[in-house]
């Protein structure tokens, strides 16, 4: 399976030291010495290696993948009953990759009364929509969406599909795989072909520290859940023809194992995105509590949503869903603003993606200034009022 | 012989580095320096809860059973956390060293009233040898207990006791030694009986607390007996015993003192390390200094021999106590080679990296200054200051014919 | 009696990595191994429900012979029983081999109320593992959960957390709950006590042939994906710092703005 080819082997141990295992690799008389009872073969020793000395034996692709032909996109809908601004991206992204593939770019819509919807898919170039519209599907629920994707999938044997990383993205993409026993990657920020045809998937993982590639070379469809806000959307000058297919489905209500009772967000102001948004102003510790409506004032002036770092949640400061980092959202906003987050690594790892980030921070040694490309060592409650004041002072 | 600690010992220390993280900050330590005594209950509390605080006390008397090796560990993790030394006074050496002591020879009626609430960090427990008259000689001391009918009348003072304040505002009391016989010529510590004094006891008339150079958070104070009537079974083990009593307790005291002080070591080392890898100074980082480097190797090097003197000593109580392995005398030998060395090690480390660091070492931007002020305590006295252990130990190696004293 | 299963994983402690500066990749080695945070909050939540309604909690994890330790610090917080799923064929599972391990253990394990895992882990962040192990032991599943408010006839009650905000939710049992930590939630420290109860209970080490299923599923050759490469991130471009007066930091950020377009 894993194997060290000795005449390759120098024993730098560089292999050793990107190992994830203590207990693993061993670099013995200068050879790397692999312990299959504790190699978790997790391939990034391979990577490691200078020499290409190391090696992890597959099996051979055997299937015939021949039939399986598209690109599917989940069409994911809001609360609001919209679609979501990431199914356009993703159907931006599947178009380039249907080009060089020369199959067809197609849209699946599950839902309750959402036959309107196709109408704004046209601007995408969106080849084939097929249709499930039954009252059952509306609200999301997993066992509902699981069975109607799933059938829909072995009826039309698509080659990719192409979720949005979302909670409901997230809860349904692994289900499906599941019950149809195939390959998935989560969280995808690229998403490329192949010399041999197939969907290179790049993801982030170890918070943001490490890049993989990712392939899936036997089961099909392909599936890969892409963050939002990570690929641009593009329309076309010129509408498509879209062919609607409507499938049929009979879900048995009974099979619908859970259900919502009741939303609990009540305010306009916990229901935002921030996966989604383009400009997020957040605040930190160091941004006194009378200064938050200058985050609000911001926001709104600029298009943006309000995020901030643990710490204001802990407190009570700030709702959850507002909050950026490991556990709260990974965002990837083109604008960052971070007002008196210092940074800690937990945060970071939910900001590496933002195109750009503006940091105002007391500390000039804040962690938050390695990720910034502008870093501005100062106090927040005395910058932000300035900037709110000269915002204030050009929209008049 | 197997020098690694298991798996429970590594869970354990984890439990304790991830409590003190969590509440014992460096933070908290500089705010409790800065504020002085009382000390905060909630430390008492929270290492209650966590089982090791009188760890070592049998579970159904309100302990968890622990042996001394692993309760030095938590003594050595909390030096760590507070390297002023203040938690490992008032939590380790009096409240968990000596409440073993106490413990074992407590009357029911003792264990009810004052060690099982000890034990949840409700009340506090001491100990009250020191007179005015001396410390160091243990048995050089002046007050007396007489017997009326089931009750015995104390008489006497006692200065230099830690906890006085933080015992009023609690609840709780003393192990009081007093003299209940004639004094013995040439054998003064006869006669000497203990007995569970409550602080709020009538006649117990409490000090003025002392302004003490450092450890700031615990209050030093004293308190007169004046007549002060307790019940027979207040009286600790059997009557005109006390004084062996008193030793016992003090070996137990003084081996958390030693591992609690090999943390604090490594404490002031760490943070020293760190700054003295960032600072730079002509162009290069501190630490690329010969002059510094070398210090530092010495000191490093004493640390872990040290570690090493503070785990065999714990080990080398618990065979007295499982299997009766080594002779007390032997054991307190090495005891008093940790209780020694190790506090005098940690303040030696402080006032090196206040050297190193200079004007910002000697401010209270860093550890280093109230380390340094806190762990003199323990070479100063503590159960026992610097010379009083090297009696002990020269009296070991050389015999009883070489005490310098008689 | 209640039966609550929390998966958990041991994962490198991802605040603990540091980068070589050379070569600009990561160096794993002697990062220290924690449980995933995430685990350690569902672990929380299933034994606050079994504090309230009594029951077993069973930690569970798959993973090389030193994953033991994550099963360890489970049993010292308080869990009753511990299985740990390991052979040298489980090595290089992807998440579909990893859930199908879990559920062929977890079906010989008998009947059961609530499976716990945690949303995800840190150090591949996938969230994957709960929603296939749900699948595939034909359960419903319920995501992105931060409280099991109640377990009653009809099922369990929970808040769940969605893209913009909060709904309560109900599943049939049994079920599976991926958990997400609360911002208030501080792990439980073990106390000695249950550290010494600890090493009284048991850790049943299972392997393949224990836990029966198809040999072509697991581990590497089960794994419908697979990782080509892992390399470093693109580094991102260094920034610059600046330090003036509250205006001119000010004026800097208009202009920042204005030259991105965010304002006119």
């Amino acid at each position: 399976m894993i194997g060290v080819n000795e005449e390759k082997c120098t024993g730098c141990g560089l292999c050793l030291k990107s190992c994830p295992e203590s207990k693993a690799i061993t670099i013995e008389n200068k050879i790397a010495v692999i312990d299959p009872d504790h190699c978790i073969l997790c391939g990034v020793c391979v990577s490691a290696c200078p020499e290409k000395a190391i090696t992890i034996k597959r099996k051979a692709q055997t299937k015939d993948n021949s039939a399986f032909k598209d690109l599917w996109v989940f069409a994911e809908q809001g609360t609001d009953g919209k679609l979501k601004p990431v199914v356009f991206e993703l159907i931006s992204k599947g178009r380039e990759l249907t080009a060089q593939l020369k199959e067809k770019l197609c849209v699946v819509l599950i839902g309750n009364k959402v036959n309107h919807l196709v109408e704004e898919l046209a601007d995408y170039g969106v080849e084939v929509v097929y249709i499930v519209d039954n009252s059952l599907c509306g609200p999301y629920s997993t066992d509902a969406f699981t069975t109607v994707l799933s059938i829909l999938i072995s009826r039309y044997k698509p080659n990719i599909l192409l979720l949005g990383a979302t909670h409901v993205g997230r809860d349904l993409a692994p289900s499906v795989a599941a019950n149809l026993g195939l390959g998935l990657t989560a969280d995808c920020t690229d998403l490329s072909i192949n010399e041999d045809g197939l969907l290179l998937q790049t993801r982030p993982a170890f918070g943001g520290n490490v890049m993989a590639d990712i392939i899936c070379p036997d089961t099909r469809p392909q599936m890969a859940t892409v963050r939002p806000n990570v690929m641009g959307a593009t329309g076309l000058a010129k509408p498509s023809d879209i062919r609607v297919v409507k499938e049929e489905i009979t879900i048995n209500k009974k099979s619908i194992r859970t259900e919502i009772l009741a939303s609990l967000t009540d305010s306009k102001v916990e229901s935002i995105d921030l996966e989604e948004a383009r400009i997020i102003i957040a605040g930190g510790r160091g941004l006194l509590k009378d200064n938050y409506y200058l985050l609000e004032e911001l926001a709104e002036s600029l298009s943006g949503v309000v995020g901030c770092s643990r710490p204001l949640v802990e407190k009570g400061l700030m709702p959850k869903s507002r909050q950026v980092g490991q556990s709260g959202k990974t965002v990837s906003p083109d604008l960052y603003i971070a007002c008196g987050i210092s940074g800690a690594i937990q945060h970071l790892v939910g900001i590496t993606n933002a195109r750009f980030i503006i940091a105002i921070n007391k500390d000039p040694e804040a962690p938050i200034f390695s990720l910034a490309d502008i870093g501005i060592v100062g106090d927040v409650n005395l910058i932000l009022p300035k900037v709110w004041e000269s915002i204030k002072e050009s929209r008049k | 012989m197997d020098f690694s600690i298991n798996d429970e010992h590594k869970l354990i220390k984890e439990s304790i580095r991830e409590w003190c993280e969590r509440y014992l900050t460096i933070e908290r330590v500089r705010e409790m320096d800065i504020k002085g005594h009382p000390f905060p209950d909630f430390i008492p509390k929270g290492l209650a809860e966590l089982g090791v605080l009188l760890g070592t006390l049998p579970e159904e008397d309100g302990g968890s059973g622990l042996d001394w090796f692993t309760q030095a560990l938590v003594a050595e993790e909390i030096g760590y956390a507070d390297p002023t030394g203040t938690t490992l006074a008032a939590c380790m050496a009096v409240m968990t060293g000596w409440g073993y002591t106490i413990n074992k020879y407590a009357t029911p009626r003792i264990k009810e009233e004052a060690v099982k609430p000890a034990t949840k960090g409700e009340k506090f427990i001491g100990v009250a040898t020191t007179e005015p008259g001396g410390g160091s000689d243990v048995a050089a001391f002046r007050s007396t207990g007489k017997k009326e009918g089931n009750e015995w009348i104390l008489n006497g003072e006692k200065t230099f006791i830690s906890g006085v304040e933080e015992a009023l505002k609690w609840g709780g009391g003393y192990w009081v030694n007093v003299r209940t016989g004639p004094v013995v010529e040439g054998a003064h510590h006869k006669n000497m009986t203990a007995f569970y004094v409550p602080i709020d006891a009538k006649g117990v008339e409490p000090g003025e607390p002392y302004r003490d150079a450092g450890r700031n958070a615990l209050s030093t104070s004293g308190f007169r007996m004046e007549n002060v009537r307790v019940p027979a079974d207040y009286m600790f083990g059997q009557e005109g015993k006390g004084f062996y009593y008193t030793m016992e307790g003090f070996d137990n005291a003084r081996l958390l003192i030693a591992a609690g002080t090999v943390g604090a070591t490594n404490r002031i080392l760490d943070e020293a390390m760190a700054y003295i890898k960032e600072r730079k100074v002509f162009g290069r980082p501190l630490a690329k200094f010969e002059g510094i480097q070398f210090e530092l190797v010495e000191l490093y090097h004493e640390l872990e021999a040290m570690r090493l003197v503070a785990y065999k000593t714990a080990w080398m109580q618990d065979q007295r106590y499982q299997k009766k392995m080594f002779k007390p005398t032997e054991v307190a030998k090495w005891i008093s080679m940790g209780k020694w060395k190790a506090p005098q090690l940690a303040v030696a480390a402080a006032s090196k990296a206040m050297h190193w660091l200079g004007a910002a070492g000697y401010s209270d931007e860093y550890l280093f200054e109230m380390a340094w002020r806190g762990l003199m305590s323990y070479c100063v006295g503590a159960e026992g200051g610097a010379n009083i252990q090297k009696l002990v130990i020269g009296r070991e190696i050389l015999g009883k014919d070489f005490i310098p004293y008689k | 009696m209640t039966r609550l299963i929390v998966c958990v994983k041991q994962v490198p402690d991802t605040s603990e990595v540091e980068m070589d500066k050379k070569t600009g990749t990561i160096i794993r080695e002697g990062v220290p191994s924690i449980l995933n945070p995430f685990c350690e909050f569902a672990l929380h939540e299933a034994l606050r429900l079994k504090d309230k309604m009594g029951g077993t909690v069973c930690a569970i994890t798959m993973g090389p012979p030193q994953a033991e330790d994550a099963l360890k610090k489970c049993l010292a917080i308080g869990a009753d029983e511990a299985i740990l799923l390991t052979d040298p064929a489980f090595a290089g599972s992807d998440t579909y081999a990893t859930a199908y391990t879990l559920a062929q253990a977890i079906k010989r394990m008998g009947e059961f109320d609530l499976v716990f895992c945690g949303q995800q882990a840190i150090d591949g962040d996938t969230a994957q593992v709960g929603p296939e192990l749900a699948r595939l032991l034909d359960i419903p599943q319920l995501t992105y959960i931060e409280s099991i408010e109640q377990i009653e006839a009809g099922g369990a009650l929970c808040k769940q957390e969605t893209d913009s905000g909060y709904q309560r939710v109900r599943s049939r049992i049994p079920a599976l709950i991926a958990c997400l930590p609360t911002p208030d939630f501080e792990p439980r420290i073990p106390n000695v006590r249950d550290v010494m109860k600890a090493k009284r209970k048991t850790i049943s080490t299972w392997n393949k042939e224990d836990i029966g299923g198809a040999a072509a599923v697991f581990g590497l050759v089960g794994s419908p994906t697979q990782v080509i490469k892992v390399y470093s991130p693109p580094k991102r471009e260094q920034g610059i710092l600046i330090q003036v007066s509250p205006g001119e930091a000010a004026a800097k950020i208009v202009d920042i703005l204005k030259g991105r377009g965010v304002i006119g």
